[in-house]
């Protein structure tokens, strides 16, 4: 069945993709008068099965098994096999139908012109329309509107009679601005400063100030880590490293840093090193080339047995993280079959994998930019160097002391083949012939030598990124099928690199243009094509996204995914609002941010007079009635303890930080050692530590960090009593708190109380109630104060109030 | 109601309510209120066979293949669907280096790589025709734990302990046991609760040192300041609670610290192996290093069903029968590192009379092929098998002796009584007292289940 589906529709789209228009009247006038007489009864109105057939588009459509009918093809038809019983139960359900019926839809069914796209739900029409600019909706209470975002929120609360929401308090505001904009809790200082600010842009005034923060970077840069499914290693069984994946890291930080405007940056990533692109990124020639990294971010199986199979999964890798990321389409779904729910044929997904067809994998050479620092790079290249040859000279040497040593006592002689089994005497912890002082210096200096290689590769200049294979290199770029089942087996059709057809709204080849000899210019066209104001997807995906970062969830919940299996955005107007916007303010990030933490609507408090009847309307909150809770990620809940207690390194870019884990985890690895890296670089932002597939670090972990084998749209914020354990009793949490300690006492002096106070201040931006004093107080009974403070450290840590934000 | 909504609400008083006294209320509402007839194991312990175990070399003889050994099987009519580059090269039958007898009353064949195992075999029902559908380790394996080959889904553990619950207040209804020294592909996704709420994912535990990561605080916190500690955290998470009405998640986090301490007492009670009977402990092999990994867990799996705890899942370390080249070599080292302690378990649980109310399957991703490719003869082995797997079921519910299924001459594909694991799933929850049909999810737009739109119960290997 399945299969016999598949040819159809690759012989059906060879005819081409326009709605044969004779089907629609075979429908009407030879099928529907029969559904109407046996089936619509339940098929109809009553949608039984999810399933109406009154239209030939609603047949087409079918219901909850699938598409009831596929033009041209009655056998593969959902609707004829029920009336004949291939599938159970019969149709119609419970009475017998006579032969003829069913005989005369199918041949009806076989008359038709074979269609190429499957029949597109009416609902998902407006994703593949441009968004027009709406106009802004008028309301009532003027008063509240401080942005159109806020007219087209209060429009709809106000058709349901409902209110929004108290403005915050300032010290909640002020938190969630930290917490949104840098990932970390302002200052005492910060606060007071602020809470003094009575001008009306006392807010506008800290965002500015926030944005052009360099720490703002980190934090929206490990967003779009999360998207692209960043990782410093390979994954599978090897998980070898990827020694200069941090530049990826670093150009992502910087970009969001500089306000690269969206296009440009989706440009980059797309076809960063194809023609002039690469050069034109800010005079600094090797961005573009960084930025392609993107397209080799997946997961890569290093020891697969088949190049044919691994190349195939990276194409196919790459073509559906660009669709989910840019696009907001699962198109990966369509690598075996036509989407099952979006309009995104098997055809359409190996046509966007042909814009892919001339890249191949590529470390390439690419100069040190400014940022990075090139002195100091190349003189820790220059280092390590040096060190690896002195390294591993002295290895060499012990090696040979080693050799002839087990040949004397073994009574060898040179030449002869067994001196080399010495590796195996000094393996061996029972073997004799060496002493476990000479053991333990061979492996010292044998993981020097190992770990030195390891920090030479990291400082060289080069990307980790693509390349072009194409004429006159060679003869033609590497043709793209169709494969059946997505099996390379089963080569289909021959395809062209062309645009998904339902929102291009044709099948045409895409043009390439030229962008140099050696090139393709396949990845640039795809480029020009999603980064464009015309795509209907980009602008708005991309504004949910943000969006969604500020309020914790987007205006469309699932934010990849658009499609029927998507969810409905709660305020279509306004996405499309907010598009236009994003385009006019020339895809600039940090003017959106502007607007949205600026709307009286983001600034609501979490409370609301009438949440107990509000919530039983809109449980989920979607009509934004009041702001929602945040729940910080793992890594915003490390970097404030660590800021905190006044040892957060600031230290930015560079190769990545590793970790402390436990030693039997560190065991688990066959193929690595994990050697941690000094205090001082520890104690860096956790963006900044070295991204492992097969080890996260633990805080992560159990707070729902980034799963980085696929595209992370949105961190879940689940409350698991693992959670409970690494925070309440984890290491971090209790060598922090001693330090918090001693810097209270250091800002507060000696009286406890005014200790008490500044440990509030430092750790939730606010004094302690008095009751909340004297409960914290008790912990001095019996106890040193810097003692007391470091169980209050613990406490603080671990509240509700650090890690939700109000 | 809005899936996430009733995802967070359930959260809450999923932990509010975690023991038997409030199961019930618990699970008001939900879809799964309680068993949907009458359970027949109260737990399941899961061991998992990573990488895919041999069933001509292990529990489906296959007498041809001697005759056949060195010979060129024909593919041509076999539409390949994995791997299809190693069947694109010469290749070559391979005999079992094995040899198989026939075991206990019913005169089950087991092959000499599980001589202990070979001892229980009254007691186990073998299925020898179980087909998976995708041949990739990763995949498959997601499909095995899941029902679906890509991330994302809840587990087996997951789906039952979220239509059981837990009978254990003080510890997790769903533990996870992997070996260190190799962990399942994609970790902690394999054991996650998917779109379930998070409660019900499966917790891992470890068996050597800690059985959990920072179960108790760093040596220097007294028992007084760990107290002091706790009094002070929710005196001043009530507080906060109190005017925060609007985020169910803060009492959900105040009781996950309520469960975690409550867990620090009572987990290392639990999970005491030192405290067994010596002979006990030497019938697990925790004597022996080779079989001290698998055997360890095995005991701390009795240790937990016994506790209460709903469902139990052990790893093979990552790829260990996956044996392409050097089939003996291969599944001699694992076969050696779990036989004894399986049988130990069975024989344990016996003893015990928990085996009547505990199941216990035995499984891997896939079965493994009757030939391999002819460059690879010096030490041959076998490729992954998607067509026939030999898996068995042990214990509450199971018709001890069962044998279901029969595979082609070769052992490459399952030609009677053929069953997916889909199947395999749905008997899992049926004698766990749960329909795989009625079990679901409201996710996504549409009521999700872990048999998808499949899955028959294996009836024949039940009681």
């Amino acid at each position: 069945m399945k299969l016999l589906r598949y040819l159809t529709a690759a012989t059906a789209l060879l005819a081409g993709s326009a709605r044969a228009a004779g089907n629609e009247t075979i429908f009407r006038e030879k099928i529907a008068p029969l559904l109407s007489k046996h089936c619509v009864s339940c098929h109809g109105a009553k949608g039984q099965s999810e399933l109406s057939l009154t239209t030939f588009n609603e047949a087409l459509h079918g219901g909850k098994r699938g598409p009831a009918l596929v033009p041209g093809n009655s056998k593969s038809s959902l609707l004829v096999a029920y009336m004949r019983g291939d599938q159970s139960p019969r149709m119609p359900l419970g009475s017998t139908l006579d032969d003829a019926v069913w005989k005369e839809i199918a041949s009806a069914v076989d008359s038709m012109k074979a269609e190429a796209v499957a029949a597109r739900n009416p609902r998902l029409d407006w994703i593949f329309q441009k968004p027009a600019t709406p106009a802004v909706p008028e309301v009532k209470r003027q008063d509240w509107v401080k942005n159109p975002i806020d007219a087209f929120v209060l429009a709809k609360l106000e058709t349901k009679n409902m209110a929004p929401a108290a403005r915050a308090g300032k010290r909640a505001l002020l938190r969630r601005v930290y917490f949104n904009l840098i990932g970390l809790p302002p200052s005492p200082a910060e606060v007071e400063e602020f809470e003094a600010d009575a001008s009306a842009d006392a807010l506008e005034k800290v965002i500015d100030k926030l944005l052009g923060d360099e720490r703002y970077g980190e934090r929206w840069g490990r967003h779009w880590l999360d998207l692209v499914r960043f990782a410093e290693s390979d994954g599978f069984a090897i998980d070898g490293e990827r020694p200069t994946a941090w530049r990826y890291r670093d150009y992502v930080i910087r970009a969001f840093n500089k306000d690269k405007p969206y296009d440009e940056f989706i440009k980059e990533q797309l076809a960063g090193d194809e023609g002039m692109r690469g050069r034109r990124a800010a005079g600094e020639p090797s961005e573009g080339l960084l930025a392609v990294g993107f397209l080799r971010m997946g997961p890569w199986e290093a020891d697969a047995n088949f190049d044919n199979q691994l190349r195939l999964d990276f194409l196919n890798e790459a073509a559906g993280t660009t669709s989910q990321v840019f696009l907001g389409l699962t198109a990966g779904c369509a690598r075996c079959h036509d989407h099952k729910y979006d309009p995104i044929s098997q055809r359409d997904f190996y046509r966007l994998q042909a814009f892919f067809a001339a890249t191949r994998i590529d470390d390439r050479p690419a100069a040190w930019v400014k940022a990075e620092d090139p002195v100091t790079m190349r003189r820790r290249m220059r280092q390590y160097e040096d060190e690896l040859d002195e390294a591993g000279a002295k290895f060499k040497e012990l090696e040979q002391t080693l050799r002839w040593k087990y040949a004397a006592a073994n009574a060898l002689k040179e030449g002869d083949k067994q001196i080399d089994e010495f590796q195996k005497a000094l393996n061996d912890k029972k073997n004799a012939t060496y002493t476990a002082e000479e053991r333990s210096h061979y492996e010292a200096l044998r993981d020097r030598t190992r770990q030195v290689t390891e920090l030479l590769a990291r400082h060289q200049p080069k990307a980790y990124a693509v390349a072009e294979v194409a004429p006159p290199d060679i003869l033609e770029v590497a043709p793209t099928f169709v494969l059946g089942g997505g099996q390379l087996s089963a080569k289909g059709e021959q395809v062209e690199p062309g645009f998904l057809s339902a929102i291009a709204g044709k099948e045409e080849p895409a043009k390439l243009p030229f962008v140099g000899r050696y090139r393709s210019g396949r990845r640039t066209a795809l480029a020009d094509w999603i980064a464009s104001p015309s795509n209907p997807l980009t602008a708005r995906v991309m504004v949910n996204r943000i969006w969604q970062h500020h309020f914790g969830e987007g205006i469309v919940r699932t934010p990849s995914d658009f499609g029927l299996n998507g969810d409905r955005p709660s305020h279509p107007e306004l996405l499309d609002w907010l598009a236009a916007q994003f385009v006019e303010k020339k895809w600039s990030l940090k003017a959106m941010h502007k607007l949205l933490l600026l709307s009286n609507t983001w600034q609501q408090a979490t409370a609301h007079s009438e949440a107990a009847r509000y919530s039983e309307a809109d449980p989920d909150n979607r009509l934004l009635w009041r702001m929602n809770w945040l729940r910080l990620e793992g890594e915003s809940i490390r970097d404030s303890i660590l800021s905190v207690s006044g040892r957060l390194q600031p230290a930015r870019g560079g190769p990545g930080v590793f970790f402390e884990i436990s030693p039997d985890l560190a065991q688990g690895f066959s193929f690595f050692k994990w050697w941690p890296s000094e205090e001082k670089e520890r104690l860096r932002r956790s963006v900044y530590h070295f991204q492992r597939r097969s080890v996260m670090n633990p805080m992560m972990e159990v707070f729902d960090g980034a799963n980085m084998s696929e595209s992370c749209a949105r961190r879940g914020a689940t409350t698991v009593p693992p959670q409970a354990f690494t925070l309440w009793n984890g290491e971090l949490t209790h060598t922090e708190a001693k330090h918090f300690a001693r810097r209270v006492i250091e800002l507060a002096g000696p009286d406890p109380d005014r200790q008490v106070d500044r440990a509030f201040q430092l750790a939730l931006s606010r004094a302690p109630e008095v009751a909340e004093r004297t409960q914290a107080r008790n912990l001095y009974a019996g106890r040193q104060p810097e003692d007391a403070l470091a169980r209050l450290g613990v406490v603080l840590f671990n509240l509700n109030e650090f890690v939700y934000l109000e | 109601m809005n899936a996430d909504i009733l995802r967070r609400r359930f959260l809450y008083q999923s932990l509010t309510g975690a023991g038997s006294m409030a199961l019930s209320s618990m699970l008001e509402g939900a879809t799964a209120a309680k068993p949907h007839h009458e359970a027949k194991a109260k737990s399941c312990i899961f061991l998992t066979m990573l990488g895919g175990v041999s069933q001509m070399d292990t529990f489906d003889p296959k007498p041809a293949l001697d005759k056949f050994d060195n010979t060129v099987m024909d593919w041509s009519k076999e539409k390949l669907t994995d791997q299809v580059g190693l069947f694109a090269k010469p290749r070559l039958i391979l005999k079992s280096p094995y040899t198989f007898k026939k075991h206990g009353q019913c005169g089950r064949d087991v092959s000499d790589l599980f001589p202990h195992v070979a001892e229980c075999v009254d007691d186990l029902a073998f299925v020898r025709s179980v087909q998976g559908e995708n041949g990739n380790h990763p995949a498959a394996i997601f499909f095995m734990n899941t029902g679906h080959v890509l991330p994302g889904r809840p587990s087996v553990g997951a789906w039952t302990t979220f239509g059981l619950g837990t009978e254990n207040q003080n510890l997790p209804g769903f533990v996870v046991l992997p070996d260190f020294r190799s962990l399942p592909f994609s970790g902690s996704q394999q054991w996650g609760a998917g779109f379930l709420p998070a409660s019900f994912q499966g917790m891992m535990m470890r068996w050597k040192g800690e059985p959990i990561l920072d179960l108790r605080p760093p040596e220097a916190v007294t028992k007084t300041d760990a107290d002091d500690q706790l009094t002070l955290l929710r005196a001043l998470n009530a507080r906060h609670a109190k005017d925060n009405l609007t985020n169910p998640d803060l009492q959900a986090r105040i009781d996950a610290y309520e469960l975690a301490y409550r867990m620090q007492a009572t987990v290392p009670g639990v999970l005491d192996v030192d405290k067994e009977d010596p002979r006990l402990r030497e019938m697990y092999g925790l004597n022996d290093p080779v079989t001290e990994s698998f055997g360890k867990r095995c005991l701390m799996a009795r240790q937990l069903v016994e506790k209460g705890v709903r469902f139990v899942q052990l790893y093979t370390p990552a790829q260990s029968w996956d044996s392409h080249t050097d089939l003996i070599g291969g599944h001699t080292k694992n076969a050696r590192e779990t036989d004894r302690p399986i049988a130990a378990l069975l024989k344990d649980l016996k003893q015990r009379g928990l085996l009547d109310s505990t199941l216990v399957v035995w499984i891997g991703e896939f079965g493994r092929t009757p030939d391999n490719l002819a460059e690879q003869r010096e030490k041959p082995g076998r490729d992954h098998n998607t067509k026939a797997m030999t898996m068995w079921f042990a214990g509450g519910g199971v018709k001890g002796g069962a044998l279901v299924g029969t595979t082609d001459e070769l052992g490459w594909k399952a030609v009677e009584q053929i069953y997916s694991m889909r199947d395999v799933h749905a008997t899992i929850l049926h004698l766990m007292g749960l329909n795989h049909v009625k079990l679901t999810y409201y996710h996504g737009g549409r009521n999700m289940r872990l048999t998808d739109t499949a899955g028959v119960v294996i009836k024949e290997v039940l009681s």
